[in-house]
């Protein structure tokens, strides 16, 4: 019974009041009205949500816990609602559910969720929801201030904002309908603050408002960003402070559900994990709101750093991914290329961070690498980035990894195919790098640069007009392929004329040192003036081939153990198999314990992130 | 004995601002006339004024730039390629920094250039490369900049008797150290791709295609580093032929047992 109540809350999927009874374990918040059918602005029903699934969580674990979170239970089946009351015995059983689950998973998804009422949120609603969601007295404080700050902006007094409040109190998301059990005691107009959400909500809040004033785009707006972002910052960066310090504290202070006071002390700690989300979101934030400001980038860097170094003590991934690939962004568009270099080298990318990042950050490994002439690595990152990159959204960054890609094969050497250009979307985009490619294929000096003066601008633009420049070795090479292949004897002037080259001088420099490169096989008669190419060697007789099948090969069985090891199966599923082999028929499942439903559920969590 | 021992007991004054830029006015002059030793101590003296110096005033920056743009200049004219590169290196904060005030000296395109002279001539690349991203377009046109990236050019793709031709000229002289070092790598690499393309070649044009001055000189520097290249008749050079002709040791064998036996053991994992 407990454990589908903790379904439900986790699934946030609303029944109806006759399962809610499992009313002992409640939030504090359950006080809803039934019958109400208010809609609440979604931001306000988002807060809510977290604040269930933070708390909710607890359902769960208490049940697993044994007898003495039994006892913490019951004791919660008292007064709540009332903000501020209880809250010492909530936070007991919070403590409890934090340590059994996952915070920043728990975030993450709940951020996942949440982008649909973030995405038509206003300024309002931001301002409005801090009044409603935020305690004035609680850890909150600072940033609903800084919020309702905003307010005059957007309109609304600070009495608005409780009218808001008082509206928010009421039913949630019409359909849900926990019943108000120990009769409601909350009348309609007195708001109901989060507790075990509330920092994570204001600081999600606050990321909200930065980026609707920066989507404002106008200068004082973006000033004002700049402000709210440093502010959130702070506010953040002290939460974690003082978690940290708790954590130290509350560890010294011994077993965990003690009195109120050493539990209250821990809630602060372990409750810090669940920020971290927030966290690297705002410092991305402000990365953007410090371009778009043209502020001084040299702080920036300088707070970047110290980031970083926190964000690897704390083992926060979240924070030190998105930290790492904001100052590789940093560093190149100032063109620092050999620090951008240094600084990929002294670090590591940890492995567990999300995939977005990790697209982020080998576009930018592979972007320092092709400026610093590792050309094959370069092209293993930005291809890996190629395929790890999301396919429904993002189509911007696939296309600029795409030029890059492109411009990093024709300085390998290699002419990329004709399809990568034609793909959906990507045409006008890559037309001046289709006709870069055609020029380099022709392997005439002279068409090259022609087509590299007519597009210039726009390579500059991309931030690729000095990889393109370099490619004029490029164009000697692939034309110097194509006349020796078609050719098997050609004279030195001949060479020279269709090169492009200013003298038959220099045609017999370039030709030597590209026989020299391996690039093509051939001998010159100097007396006769003439290039005599070998016949082309049987290519099958060498060990060429073994080779690249060895290559291929290798790739594929790494794939395949890597698939292996990532299968995961329902859990139980050769139970039944084995079970209906042996002709036993499966009973009902209440004979799984009450951990197994809860790991279940971690892990559909687990999977559906 | 009691003279040093006077010396120690003066106090430390802090020089003037007149201390320093009659300073860099003194070594400016020895810098222009050529006089190496002498703008070596005055550079020295400098040094040592400008630690003393406030740090945070924009003239003593200045003044810290001109002191070491000269003092870059000095060591390539004094053939100091360690001190070159020291120079180089505390120059960059200072350009780093100056670019946010605009305050670019006129002398700054000449030192870029010198830098990048350098890293050619060292063969690092990356780094050429990687200077090249810092620049803007403007700086990049100038000729002292152009030079080098031209001359970059040209050695990549391979035409290395423009490369030698562009001796001649040099947007600076000071540029000359460089432009001997570099001759020294690219008659290095041309005799690399003579031995593999041709397969037999006259002195005289052998000569020619090095750039020596005469077969003397050949002859000398083949004993120097080319010792495999035999001469017949007096007149023909001839490289030694690439070997040819398979034999056993030139399978693999103990390579491709490695990976049959790999791909016999992760096949058998398949289920």
């Amino acid at each position: 019974n407990f454990c589908r109540s903790a379904t439900m809350a986790a699934k946030k999927d609303e029944t109806s009041k006759e399962e809610a009874t499992a009313s002992d374990t409640s939030t504090p918040k359950s006080t809803e009205e039934s019958k109400s059918v208010v809609t609440v602005p979604p931001l306000i029903a988002a807060g809510k949500r977290l604040e269930r699934l933070l708390g909710g969580k607890k359902t769960a674990a208490t049940s697993s816990g044994g007898a003495a979170a039994g006892a913490t239970a019951t004791a919660t089946a008292q007064p709540h609602g009332l903000p501020g009351t209880g809250s010492a015995a909530t936070l007991t059983s919070t403590v409890e559910a934090v340590l059994h689950s996952n915070p920043p998973k728990i975030v993450r998804r709940w951020l996942g969720t949440s982008s649909g009422a973030a995405r038509d949120a206003t300024l309002d609603d931001v301002v409005g929801a801090a009044g409603a969601l935020l305690d004035p007295a609680g850890v909150a404080a600072r940033g609903r201030d800084v919020l309702l700050a905003l307010a005059p902006d957007a309109g609304i007094s600070s009495d608005g904002a409780a009218a808001a409040a008082a509206s928010g109190a009421m039913e949630v998301d019409g359909e849900e309908k926990k019943d108000g059990e120990e009769g409601g005691g909350e009348g309609p107009t007195r708001p109901v603050y989060l507790v075990a959400a509330a920092r994570e909500v204001e600081a999600y809040l606050l990321s909200l408002a930065i980026r609707l004033l920066l989507a404002a785009d106008d200068a004082h707006a973006v000033q004002k960003a700049w402000a709210v972002s440093g502010a959130a910052l702070d506010i953040l960066r002290g939460h974690m402070d003082a978690a940290a310090r708790a954590t130290a504290r509350a560890g010294a202070a011994g077993a965990l559900g003690g009195d109120s006071a050493s539990a209250g002390g821990a809630r602060g700690g372990l409750g810090s994990k669940g920020l971290e989300p927030l966290l690297a979101r705002l410092y991305r934030y402000r990365c953007l709101v410090t371009e778009k400001c043209v502020v001084d980038t040299e702080a920036l860097r300088s707070e970047l750093v110290a980031a970083h170094r926190l964000a690897c003590l704390r083992r926060d991934v979240d924070t030190q991914s998105t930290v790492l690939n904001l100052l590789l962004r940093e560093l190149l568009a100032a063109d620092q290329v050999e620090q951008a270099n240094k600084l990929l080298s002294n670090s590591t990318f940890p492995d567990s961070a999300s995939n977005n990042q990790l697209c982020r950050y080998l576009y930018y490994s592979g972007r320092i690498q092709a400026l610093r002439l590792e050309y094959t690595s370069a092209f293993s990152n930005l291809s890996q980035c190629l395929r790890k990159s999301p396919t429904n959204t993002g189509l911007g960054f696939r296309i600029a990894t795409q030029r890059l890609l492109v411009v990093v094969q024709l300085l390998m050497g290699e002419i990329p195919e004709r399809t990568v250009f034609l793909t959906e979307g990507m045409r006008t985009e890559l037309n001046p790098y289709m006709k870069i490619t055609q020029a380099v294929r022709r392997g005439d000096l002279a068409v090259f640069h022609d087509t590299v003066s007519a597009f210039a601008d726009r390579f500059k633009e991309d931030g690729t007009y000095t990889l393109i420049s370099r490619l004029a070795h490029s164009v000697v090479k692939a034309g110097l392929r194509r006349l020796n292949t078609s050719y098997s004897r050609i004279s030195l002037p001949d060479v020279a004329n269709r090169l492009g080259l200013p003298s038959v001088e220099s045609a017999e420099f370039v030709v030597t040192k590209a026989v020299r490169d391996g690039v093509i096989d051939a001998t010159i008669d100097r007396a006769g003036q003439y290039v005599q190419s070998h016949d082309l060697v049987d290519v099958y007789a060498t060990t060429e081939p073994a080779e690249a099948f060895h290559r291929r090969i290798a790739y594929c069985l790494t794939m395949h153990n890597d698939a292996v090891r990532g299968m995961r199966y329902p859990p139980d599923a050769y139970k039944k198999q084995l079970e209906a082999s042996r002709g036993i028929v499966p009973k009902d499942d209440e004979d799984k314990t009450d951990e197994e439903l809860a790991q279940e559920l971690e892990d559909e969590m687990d999977e559906e992130y | 004995p009691p003279p040093l021992f006077y010396l120690l007991l003066v106090p430390v004054t802090l020089p003037t601002m007149t201390d320093l830029s009659a300073l860099l006015t003194d070594l400016t002059g020895r810098v222009d006339s050529g006089d190496v030793e002498g703008g070596k101590a005055t550079l020295a003296n400098l040094k040592i004024a400008l630690l003393d110096a406030d740090p945070t005033s924009d003239t003593t920056a200045q003044i810290a730039t001109s002191a070491l743009e000269l003092g870059v200049l000095l060591s390539a004219a004094d053939g100091d390629l360690d001190a070159f590169a020291r120079n180089v290196s505390q120059l960059k904060p200072h350009y780093a920094s100056a670019s946010a005030t605009a305050a670019a000296s006129s002398r700054k395109n000449h030192i870029i250039g010198l830098n990048l002279m350098h890293l050619l001539v060292d063969n690092r690349l990356s780094e050429f490369h990687s200077e090249l991203e810092l620049l803007s377009t403007a700086e990049a046109s100038s000729p002292e900049i152009s030079f080098p990236i031209h001359l970059e050019r040209q050695l990549m793709v391979g035409s290395y008797d423009e490369v030698l031709a562009a001796g001649s000229r040099v947007p600076h002289a000071s540029y000359g150290l460089f432009m001997d070092h570099l001759l020294t790598t690219v008659r290095d690499n041309i005799a690399d791709c003579l031995e593999v393309a041709y397969k037999t070649m006259t002195m005289d044009d052998a000569v020619r295609m090095m750039k020596f001055g005469s077969v003397a000189e050949l002859q000398s520097y083949m004993e120097e580093c080319r010792d495999d290249w035999i001469v017949e008749d007096g007149n023909r050079l001839c490289f030694a032929p690439p070997p040819t002709g398979r034999k056993a040791d030139d399978i693999p064998s103990k390579k491709l047992i490695s990976n049959t036996l790999t791909y016999a053991a992760e096949l058998e994992r398949i289920v």
